[in-house]
């Protein structure tokens, strides 16, 4: 069978001022990212890149990306992310840095991915914990991280799988 | 490899008919059976013929006189990978083996895997400080030596 295979890069946006990761945008990321791959790999990079590619995620909260594009071209677009120094928006330059922590075939292997990656920074919380409260939310979150919930919520939404 | 894998049938086609079919049929060796002793050959396939390809270019500019030292030239090259492969493309190892400023021809020396992204450049570099120019290529190979000789410019007496 004939089809388009893209590959998903799950990636974390690390802000050097925390509190500017509030302000973070689907529209200013995806001109950031096509910007780095125009200036690394010039106008045939930026050519191979444009056409499938798009900002599929974005939790402003956690930082995590997901970006898709062709699976010929994955490689260009993976070279591409460390030029990145800083992300506009709103007008402001914020200095950050996107670093990629997968790169599946389909977004429900990366949403796996991305729970298990989650369960392990949510422990890493743990001794940094102030307050029996705290401890408390973080093993309640911590239990709560399965694939079944998502997966009967989601369903109807997912990709067929490559 | 096809080549290869004809030649195979051909040894097997031969001792079919000649009535004695090796044991081993993976065997790479061709057994002679007229000659008592067994006289067998080996056949190498080198897929790369080297590690660098040499071009021969000449630029050429529309009207004027614009004088270039290699540098220039070079920077040139470089500013048209820049523009078609980007800052990643610019750091493409090549060489200027050989410029003459009368004639603006040069000889270069590119990795074999980076010669259809410099070849592509070359293509389409646009101009020179404003003033519209072209390269011309004249001969590629991946052997030094044979940028020696050209038939095109061969004179028979």
């Amino acid at each position: 069978m004939v089809r388009f295979k893209s590959r998903y890069l799950l990636c974390e946006v690390c802000f050097a001022d925390p509190r500017s990761r509030q302000c973070l945008e689907e529209r200013a990321v995806f001109s950031g990212v096509r910007d780095a791959i125009a200036r690394a790999h010039g106008d045939y990079g930026a050519a191979c890149c444009a056409v499938s590619f798009t900002v599929k995620y974005l939790n402003a909260y956690t930082g995590i990306l997901l970006l898709r594009c062709r699976k010929e071209h994955y490689r260009l677009l993976w070279s591409a992310l460390p030029f990145i120094i800083h992300l506009e928006s709103r007008g402001q330059r914020q200095p950050c840095r996107i670093s990629s922590i997968h790169v599946g075939g389909t977004i429900r292997t990366c949403q796996r991915f991305l729970i298990r990656y989650n369960r392990q920074q949510l422990l890493r919380m743990l001794p940094g914990c102030q307050s029996e409260e705290e401890r408390a939310s973080v093993h309640r979150a911590v239990l709560s991280c399965s694939l079944k919930q998502l997966e009967e919520e989601g369903s109807s939404r997912d990709e067929d799988s490559d | 490899m096809t080549d290869y894998i004809f030649y195979i049938f051909l040894d097997m086609a031969v001792e079919y008919f000649a009535g004695t079919i090796p044991d081993c049929i993976h065997s790479m060796r061709r057994h002679d059976t007229k000659k008592p002793e067994t006289a067998s050959y080996e056949r190498l396939v080198f897929r790369n013929a080297s590690d660098y390809h040499y071009m021969k270019i000449s630029l050429i500019f529309e009207g004027g006189n614009i004088r270039l030292n290699a540098a220039h030239f070079k920077q040139l090259i470089i500013s048209s990978l820049r523009e078609l492969y980007g800052e990643i493309g610019a750091a493409l190892p090549f060489d200027v083996l050989k410029f003459e400023e009368n004639t603006l021809s040069a000889v270069l020396r590119v990795y074999s895997s980076a010669l259809v992204r410099l070849w592509s450049a070359l293509t389409l570099l646009g101009c020179y400080q404003g003033q519209p120019c072209g390269i011309r290529v004249v001969q590629v190979t991946p052997f030094l030596l044979a940028l020696s000789g050209n038939s095109r410019e061969l004179k028979l007496d």
